[in-house]
């Protein structure tokens, strides 16, 4: 079988939240000499941003978008040991603290984040809601991290996005981390304002932003 | 060549060129075609929506005649709350009615969720008696259904939210079904409570919030009190474009809740006796003013085409094309205002 | 912003006629509809709704209410006695009015 037809297969089992199928592809593939690594990337991975892409539309629920981040995150975590077993070098994933600002309590679109961006074998650190500046830099300090995600709802609640630059470079840790941020007020405008590395308006952006953050 | 200035979506300036105001409105007009599987604007349409958006004038209003009526959320929060003027409620209604010149008005309270508001009933239900002495304009009482507050550790029910991400999804489904009695019985209590003390009429808002639960609950509630006090006025207000699928099974009459956008919204709300529907379309803080109002006036004009009842336009901060801001320019309010109308003949804001 | 809303697209409350039509939408009436039934029961043409020359000396004839509260002019509760009697609608504190003063 070809490698477009299983990249096809790993689509359609990610679209469909099946599990068993998504396995099955993966293992014909290896067995077949595919590079898992490029099934992962041109097959699952595109199976779940037309997954988040679909749930922004209505058209996908959430259980069935956390049904297919799990599908995800088991087969990413098979081609992690398929690599390490041949030994490559592989491509760096790296740690985020991923967090609601202070003041602010809506957490549904940053664990929709979290979800998926954990199917891209990178480790989330998300430490909830209402988190303040100076908890969330301990925490990055505390996991060695390499990128801080932010979410704000509250246009009241921005200005803690902004605070989180100031509060980096004042410390002298700014160039340390990697900063992306979100939420319905924030725009890429803003993200250049305050002088952060990323913004994201939504969560299939926010997969793209991070591994490209990461590969900088 | 010379640039028009418009407003992003954040409020803030924007100098575009007319060939770019008219893509901003070809693309957001097809965005919502797309999504919500409805006709896009005419060429006519556009041509009109282009007029408004690059009309020299700083405020534009509607023709003469073309006037609708104003109903609101969060009624009595916006003076004495969130404006910080030292008012009470009562004085805050007055002032909107005399000072003001508003068709309608909301008595709420600071906390705006129907469960919050079942202990101190008796104070609400005794500030709508003396507010309803003193008026003339129709006083609404209203909250949000708010299901995140049945959750633990504020409520009896397990947290979806957290049940999702875990993978837990029969338990997270159950725990929403859970919720959605205890929302019905809690604002069927409160409702009626402060029908039977006068209330003009009940204004469910930010409905969906926390998903196709919230829908459920508040549809069943306005069931129930539409068959109790059929003469009352039900208005809801919806918290999205769509219906998210918290739950992602739930029905209401057997048609899915999750998915829905405001034309079939309209239907499922008509089915449940609501008297207005508000379509609340969120604005996008990074596009420009011409491609949300392209967007937000598409989706009104299939929603008000296939409604029965009054079809009103969320136009607060950040929704129905107003900049998400909040202090938004009157330039950009004044033109969404005339586009909603105009264009997608909606029946109020 | 609601004064944006209110001078740009708004009927003007009790300025004009918008109490009265937002109390035919609040019966399912849709926005052409509503300002048809209130003109018709005030007897004058839909244009005058959300003009307030006319509507003031409309409001003044009827004693149904107008923003400045002058002696022996219509106000409150008083009012809504003279709109459900005119747009021939019942109104829910008016009724209840009644029944606690024993009317």
């Amino acid at each position: 079988m070809s490698k477009e037809t299983y990249i096809k297969e790993a689509i359609e089992s990610i679209i469909e939240y099946n599990e068993g199928k998504a396995l099955d592809v993966m293992n014909r593939a290896v067995a077949d000499g595919c590079d898992p690594v490029e099934i992962l990337s041109e097959g699952f991975s595109a199976g779940i941003r037309e997954v988040g892409d679909l749930f922004g539309k209505g058209r996908v629920f959430l259980p069935e978008l956390m049904l297919a981040a799990e599908v995800m995150q088991k087969i990413s975590s098979i081609v992690d040991k398929e690599v390490a077993a041949k030994g490559d070098a592989t491509e760096k994933k790296g740690t985020m603290i991923l967090a609601t600002v202070q003041g602010d309590v809506h957490d549904i679109g940053k664990g929709i984040v979290a979800s998926l961006i954990k199917t891209q074998g990178i480790e989330i650190v998300d430490l909830g809601r209402d988190v303040s500046v100076d908890d969330i830099i301990a925490a990055a300090e505390k996991y060695d991290a390499d990128i801080i995600g932010t979410s704000a709802l509250l246009t009241t609640t921005l200005g803690e996005q902004k605070k989180l630059e100031e509060i980096l470079r004042e410390k002298g840790l700014r160039d340390k981390y990697k900063t992306i941020l979100g939420g319905a007020p924030a725009t890429q405008r803003w993200a250049d304002r305050i002088g952060a590395d990323a913004y994201a308006e939504d969560a299939a952006e926010g997969v793209n932003k991070v591994l490209a953050l990461l590969a900088k | 060549m010379d640039k028009i200035l418009t407003r992003y979506g954040d409020n803030y300036i924007a100098e575009l060129t007319p060939e770019e105001i008219r893509a901003d409105i070809e693309d957001g007009t097809a965005d919502a075609a797309d999504r919500a599987q409805i006709p896009p604007l005419s060429k006519d349409e556009m041509d009109y929506l282009y007029e408004i958006i690059t009309c020299p004038q700083k405020i534009v209003s509607v023709v003469p005649g073309k006037e609708v009526v104003v109903s609101f959320d969060a009624g009595t929060l916006k003076l004495s709350v969130r404006n910080g003027i030292p008012l009470d409620r009562l004085q805050a209604i007055l002032t909107q009615e005399r000072a003001l010149a508003s068709d309608s008005i909301e008595l709420c309270h600071v906390d705006y969720s129907y469960k919050p508001i079942k202990p101190i009933i008796s104070e609400e239900r005794q500030a709508m008696e003396q507010a309803q002495l003193l008026t003339t304009l129709p006083v609404l009482y209203g909250a949000m259904p708010n299901m995140g507050l049945y959750t633990k550790p504020d409520g009896p029910c397990e947290n979806w939210a957290e049940l999702l991400p875990a993978g837990k999804i029969p338990e997270a489904r159950a725990a929403q079904e859970e919720a959605i009695e205890h929302a019905i019985r809690d604002i069927v209590f409160v409702a009626s409570g402060m029908i039977e003390s006068g209330a003009d009429g009940i204004n469910f808002d930010t409905v969906g919030a926390s998903g196709d639960a919230d829908v459920k609950a508040s549809l069943e509630a306005v069931r129930i009190l539409k068959a109790k006090y059929p003469t009352t006025g039900f208005e809801v207000g919806m918290a999205g474009e769509f219906n998210l699928g918290m739950h992602g099974q739930l029905a209401f009459d057997d048609e899915i809740i999750a998915g829905l956008y405001p034309h079939q919204q309209v239907k499922m709300a008509e089915r449940a006796g609501v008297s207005i529907f508000g379509m609340a379309i969120n604005t996008n803080s990074s596009m420009s003013l011409a491609w949300n109002l392209a967007r937000v006036v598409t989706f009104a004009k299939a929603t008000v085409a296939v409604a029965e009842i009054p079809v009103h336009a969320n136009v607060g901060m950040g929704v129905g094309g107003v900049p998400l801001s909040i202090i938004p320019s009157a330039d950009a309010v004044s033109r969404v205002d005339k586009a909603l109308i105009e264009i997608g003949g909606v029946d109020g804001l | 912003m609601a004064v944006t809303h209110e001078s740009c697209a708004g009927m003007g409350g009790i300025r004009g006629a918008g109490d009265l039509v937002f109390r035919m939408e609040l019966q399912g009436y849709k926005i052409n509809d509503a300002k048809k039934y209130v003109a018709e029961k005030l007897h004058c043409p839909v244009s005058y709704l959300a003009d307030c020359a006319e509507m003031k000396d409309l409001r003044e004839d009827l004693n149904i209410g107008t923003t400045q509260v002058r002696p022996n002019a219509g106000i409150g509760m008083q009012t809504k006695f003279r709109i459900a009697e005119i747009l021939d609608i019942p109104i829910n504190s008016v009724e209840k009015f009644k029944k606690e003063a024993g009317i």
